[in-house]
């Protein structure tokens, strides 16, 4: 769990942290690959969501290099499959993200990130 | 041309019957007809006849609709066999070409009634006329013809097993297409069955109608602020939608043992990797990047009675000290140091849940959620005062419980615009909406813990009697 198209999704979001606070970095990741379904019709509609150059820095920072840089723009069976394993397939289950803005540390135990913030640090 | 089928239910949640059969039929895009007799679409009889363009259509509401018992061809009715018989001839262009050589079946059955075997027998012989051809098979006929005999209602009555019997209202007959394909589901994700639940889990049953309420397939995301111990992620999962779940307390979300109790219980059923993931935080607080990611959200809030809802914050208002707190206790989660909550007003809480869909949803997605309520104070201007422009009520259920209930509330998203994230601050919602209706549903808990008393005095007065 912790899977990229979750990290993709998510922004540190302590009080005062609205800038440069995504993507958060992960940090000691403990990573397991899982199968998941295939559905192309999922990938392709969820694409425009996508921070592209996030994703791409998050997977090499877990050592998957099988994204290009840019975003293509013939989303062929080939890419879409390639995308599929990133987003979906890679499981950060032990370790943490780390806004790159506040360095506020969420914790990921078991699969399961607490972003919980503490007092001083909600709005 | 369209044709009609008739359609028997189960005899519980009446007032989700009718949202169940067209929130399928949008998933699977067709239309249905109900009749224009307000009396046919009584929802608390267990028969109904509905007009569909295609048998293929009674089949899909029946592989989906967990409300639905037998879904049949329509032949004839009538309030005796008589007139139902006379009525079954005149339909026989339907039913002509099962004459030669199918094999086929009687089912003769009765509600709120047990019809005596050499009845049965008799009939089934009062068919004769239809001069059915093909072999009798009991095992694997190619057809079922069914016949219901409906009773009324005679539940508290002492009377002998079979008295009465031939008194029905009304007699359906029809030929058999489908039985309870997805009704056993109900027995499938049974809680007591589960492998991780919690005392504030949502019935199998239930889970199942806000499951359909969602519109939940293949490829869709759904999501439920509140996950608690996964109730609704299972059964949306099931049906082939992705599921992301957040709660304020991961306690509830990964039990005692390891993998995560809602990845165990999904496992169990087959869905696991379904479970986009599970993230602990405060909805109010919430890590969201950005709007219009879900196709759903489904979410039973909690309400106060079993489990307060909460909210990070402080209940006084004392300052907060500056920097972070001073002592990290170890704990044996990975939650070091666990931030002060206050309770979160259910009438806020429900407004706040309809601006997060709106901003969260894509359009046309839906919000379903339980909202409970003091059945007598109760007006329908309550729900509708909790909506914000971009938003409309698809559907509307009550499960009763007496004096109070809980209210099944499906809400569209029918805007493209794009809205701000809510800001979840209760003084700002006041002013928003200048309307100064105060629904029912405000302040429940105490409401609940008062016994639903109109005022004190009446409370106090009752404690002494005791």
């Amino acid at each position: 769990m912790v899977r990229l198209i979750t990290h993709n999704l998510l922004a540190c979001h302590a009080k005062g942290c609205t800038s440069n606070n995504f993507p958060l970095q992960f940090q000691d990741a403990a990573i397991e690959l899982r199968d998941a379904e295939f559905n192309a019709d999922f990938l392709r509609g969820f694409l425009p969501r996508i921070e592209w150059t996030a994703l791409v820095g998050a997977a090499r920072q877990l050592g998957d290099t099988s994204l290009p840089a840019e975003q293509p723009e013939m989303l062929d069976d080939e890419f879409l499959q390639k995308l599929h394993h990133v987003l979906l397939e890679v499981h950060v289950e032990e370790g943490a993200m780390v806004c790159p803005n506040c360095k506020h540390v969420y914790p990921i135990s078991n699969g399961i990130p607490n972003m919980l913030l503490a007092e001083h640090e909600i709005g | 041309m369209p044709t009609q089928y008739l359609f028997v239910f189960a005899q519980v949640h009446d007032e989700f019957r009718i949202p169940e059969l067209l929130s399928v039929a949008e998933l699977y895009g067709f239309d249905i007809k109900f009749s224009e007799d307000p009396k046919e679409r009584d929802t608390s009889r267990p028969f109904m006849i509905l007009e569909l363009k295609s048998e293929e259509h009674a089949r899909l509401l029946a592989g989906r609709c967990i409300l639905i018992k037998y879904v049949c061809e329509f032949y004839a009715r009538g309030t005796s066999y008589e007139e139902m018989h006379e009525r079954n001839r005149l339909r026989k262009p339907q039913w002509e070409k099962y004459i030669a050589d199918t094999s086929f079946k009687f089912m003769v059955t009765a509600f709120n009634h047990t019809i005596p075997q050499r009845r049965q027998r008799d009939v089934v012989e009062g068919f004769a006329y239809m001069d059915f051809q093909g072999k009798i098979d009991m095992k694997n006929p190619e057809i079922t013809l069914a016949c219901f005999e409906e009773y009324p209602d005679r539940r508290g009555t002492i009377r002998e097993k079979i008295e009465g019997d031939g008194e029905f209202d009304e007699v359906w007959f029809g030929r058999l297409i489908d039985v309870e394909l997805a009704r056993p589901l109900a027995k499938k994700f049974d809680v007591k069955k589960r492998a991780y639940f919690g005392n504030t889990s949502m019935e199998a049953e239930m889970s199942l109608l806000m499951a359909n309420q969602t519109l939940a397939s293949p490829g869709k995301l759904v999501y439920d602020p509140f996950i608690g111990t996964g109730s609704m992620a299972y059964t949306t999962a099931y049906f082939g939608a992705f599921v992301f779940g957040s709660d304020i307390d991961g306690r509830q979300m990964r039990g005692k043992a390891k993998p995560p109790g809602i990845i165990r219980a999904a496992a169990q059923y087959g869905v696991a990797n379904r479970i986009m993931d599970l993230c602990t935080f405060d909805v109010t607080q919430n890590p969201w990047r950005c709007g219009e990611l879900f196709d759903a959200i489904v979410t039973d809030p909690p309400y106060g009675v079993r489990a307060g809802a909460k909210r990070l914050g402080r209940k006084n208002q004392r300052q907060p000290k500056e920097g972070p707190p001073p002592v990290h206790v170890e704990r044996p989660d990975d939650q070091q140091y666990i931030p002060p909550t206050k309770p979160y007003e259910l009438s806020e809480l429900a407004r706040d849940l309809i601006l997060l869909a709106r901003y969260m949803l894509k359009p046309r997605g839906r919000l379903v959620f339980f909202l409970p309520t003091v059945t007598e104070e109760y007006e329908e201007i309550d729900v509708q005062t909790m909506l914000c422009e971009g938003m409309e009520i698809v559907a509307n259920s009550l499960q009763n419980f007496g004096s109070w209930g809980r209210r099944l509330i499906t809400v569209r998203k029918i805007t493209t615009e794009k809205y701000p994230p809510p800001t979840f601050d209760p003084a700002h919602a006041v002013t928003e909406n200048a309307d100064v209706h105060v629904p029912a549903h405000k302040d429940f808990r105490e409401k609940y813990f008062q016994g639903f008393k109109k005022n004190g005095s009446i409370a106090d007065s009752s404690a002494q009697e005791v």
